[in-house]
């Protein structure tokens, strides 16, 4: 109960606080800001009903190409981190090449490769997938190689072939650590889908709409996209986090 | 409170095997040595120096020692979980690797060795997964083997709900239930309270005594290897070797009683001194 108010109740109420003292404009008399520096939420509120629906295909437009390029990413991480602990001599390497696209910023790698691909889907895609590679791999190979001890004795002593020691220990060990990376990749993903928006040619998305309404001066709509950004990922955090529960629930993380 | 249910449970040991009248030997460790060289470029340390030991075929013997003396390290290198530097075993005159192999032993850590992803039920199946065992025997042999260790109700519960001792014990119901031909056990009571380790003790005594499986047996206690013993291997450190062997003859089957005898203390006694010394 203790844990609740302090996890839920504490937060929340700052929020609610923040929220109303911006709306009462005393954030714009603390910081001399004019309104249409910062439009309160009500107004944004109120453009965003506006133009619901242009703000939702504009979403699903970004969220389509963060989750391909996710999945995509998450899977060549995760095969990496496979083919990294089974042959671990050239596999290795492999891994740490991967690991190393973890250390390009986005800003310099979006406007690069967004000449690659002639879609706005295929740029984004790809910015995406280079983006969720590393977490993946770098968590999964972690989570597939450190056993506890005698963890591998144990199959050993049964004469356990590779594949068994790979299904029956070296995966379910891994599980937690794939959960961390997703949860690393999730934001990361929607980010580097909107960086990818900025720098392209494309009409569409969250990205493109942050742009194009504040360089056009319509504040308020361009807020709008930022809350739509800002409740796309905590939806899919959250639905990450309830999937891991029934997954993991063994899990020293889940008790 | 959790059920010890003595009876109907020896069975599991049981498989027949064509030489077990016999009393030849079993394992042969000739000359064995095992150097661990230091990965920060230290001394290497010696775990093992010249062990000769012959043990035979359904024999009980428990290797006793101060910790760091290489007991362990012996039963690694029985188990084909390590390889000597020099020297040589021989188990049934074949190498340990292709008894291991044929999955003929059965292991029990020094610490659980749980798989926290599985319940207690399927971390006791797991062995038999392994031997592709059929699903209806598997289900009653973790049945039969989860009473025998008393944690029949755990086991749908995970291994982190459990207490230490009951996962130890978790991990001794495991072993046992593929019927191992040879057990080798690494203090398996020692996290376990006086009352369930001289249960289990019994317990291992009546399936042992009924199966006639050889059993090497891992202790720093001497009472507990006197007792379940019929030789007692006495290792001492720095470099670990066979500092004395002594056969215990009491008379079997033994019971709580046998440890109030005269001759239980002459043995407790006449291994402290081998100890001394060293
Ligand atoms: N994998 C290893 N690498 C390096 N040194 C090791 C390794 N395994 C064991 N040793 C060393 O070998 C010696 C014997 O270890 P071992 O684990 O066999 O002792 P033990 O008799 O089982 O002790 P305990 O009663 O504490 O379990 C110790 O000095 C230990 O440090
Ligand atoms: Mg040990």
């Amino acid at each position: 109960m203790k844990d609740k108010i302090k996890n839920i109740v504490l937060p929340a109420s700052f929020g609610i606080l923040m929220i109303a003292l911006w709306e009462g404009r005393m954030i714009h008399k603390l910081l001399g800001f004019k309104p249409f520096q910062l439009p309160i939420p009500s107004e944004i509120i109120k453009t965003l009903s506006k133009n619901f629906n242009k703000a939702i295909i504009d979403t699903l437009t970004t969220v389509n190409g963060a989750l391909v390029g996710l999945v995509i990413g998450c899977i060549i991480g995760f095969l990496v981190a496979v083919i990294a602990t089974q042959f671990p001599k050239w596999g290795y390497t492999g891994l740490t090449v991967i690991a190393t696209f973890n250390a390009i910023p986005i800003v310099a790698l979006s406007p690069i490769m967004n000449r690659w691909f002639e879609s706005g889907f295929g740029q984004k895609v790809g910015v995406v997938t280079v983006v969720c590679m590393g977490a993946m791999a770098i968590n999964s190979y972690r989570g597939l190689n450190d056993l506890k001890p005698f963890a591998r004795d144990l199959m050993q002593s049964y004469a356990a072939s590779e594949k068994e020691v790979f299904f029956k220990l070296r995966l379910p060990n891994c599980l937690p650590s794939i959960f961390t990376a997703i949860k690393i990749n999730v934001p990361a993903a929607l980010m580097a889908a909107m960086i990818s928006e900025y720098f392209a040619a494309s009409t569409s998305g969250l990205g493109f709409g942050v742009k194009d309404n504040l360089r056009k001066g319509m504040m308020a709509m361009g807020w709008s996209y930022i809350v739509m950004a800002s409740l796309v990922g905590i939806i899919l955090y959250l639905f990450i986090i309830v999937v891991e529960r029934r997954a993991i629930k063994w899990h020293a993380s889940q008790r | 409170m959790e059920a010890f249910n003595y009876t109907d449970t020896t069975e599991f040991m049981e498989r027949d095997f064509s030489n077990s009248k016999e009393t030849g030997t079993e394992i042969k460790i000739e000359n064995v040595s095992m150097v661990f060289p230091d990965k920060n470029g230290g001394e290497p340390v010696t775990a093992l120096q010249n062990v000769n030991l012959e043990i035979k075929q359904g024999e009980f013997i428990s290797l006793l020692g101060p910790s760091g003396c290489g007991k362990t390290t012996l039963l690694r290198l029985i188990a084909d979980l390590l390889q000597p530097t020099s020297g040589n075993i021989t188990v049934r005159g074949e190498t340990p690797r292709d008894v291991r192999l044929k999955k003929k032993y059965g292991i029990v850590f020094q610490n659980p060795v749980l798989y926290d992803w599985r319940t207690i039920r399927r971390n006791v199946c797991m062995p038999m997964e392994l031997m592709g065992m059929k699903k209806s025997e598997r289900t009653a042999r973790v049945t039969k083997m989860l009473e025998l260790v008393g944690l029949l109700d755990f086991g749908k519960h995970y291994p982190y709900e459990l207490s230490g001792g009951m996962q130890q014990r978790v991990g001794i119901a495991r072993a046992l239930a593929i019927k191992p031909e040879i057990l080798l056990m690494d203090e398996p009571f020692s996290a376990l309270d006086e009352f369930t380790r001289e249960k289990l003790q019994i317990d291992l005594l009546r399936i042992w005594n009924k199966t006639n499986k050889t059993v090497i047996f891992v202790t720093h206690n001497i009472s507990e290897a006197v007792f379940l013993s019929d030789r007692v291997v006495v290792l001492s450190p720095h470099p670990g070797r066979v500092s004395a062997v002594v056969d215990i003859d009491l008379p079997r089957p033994r019971d709580m009683e046998c440890r109030q005898t005269p001759e239980f203390f002459d043995y407790m006694t006449k291994i402290r001194n081998s100890f001394e010394g060293v």
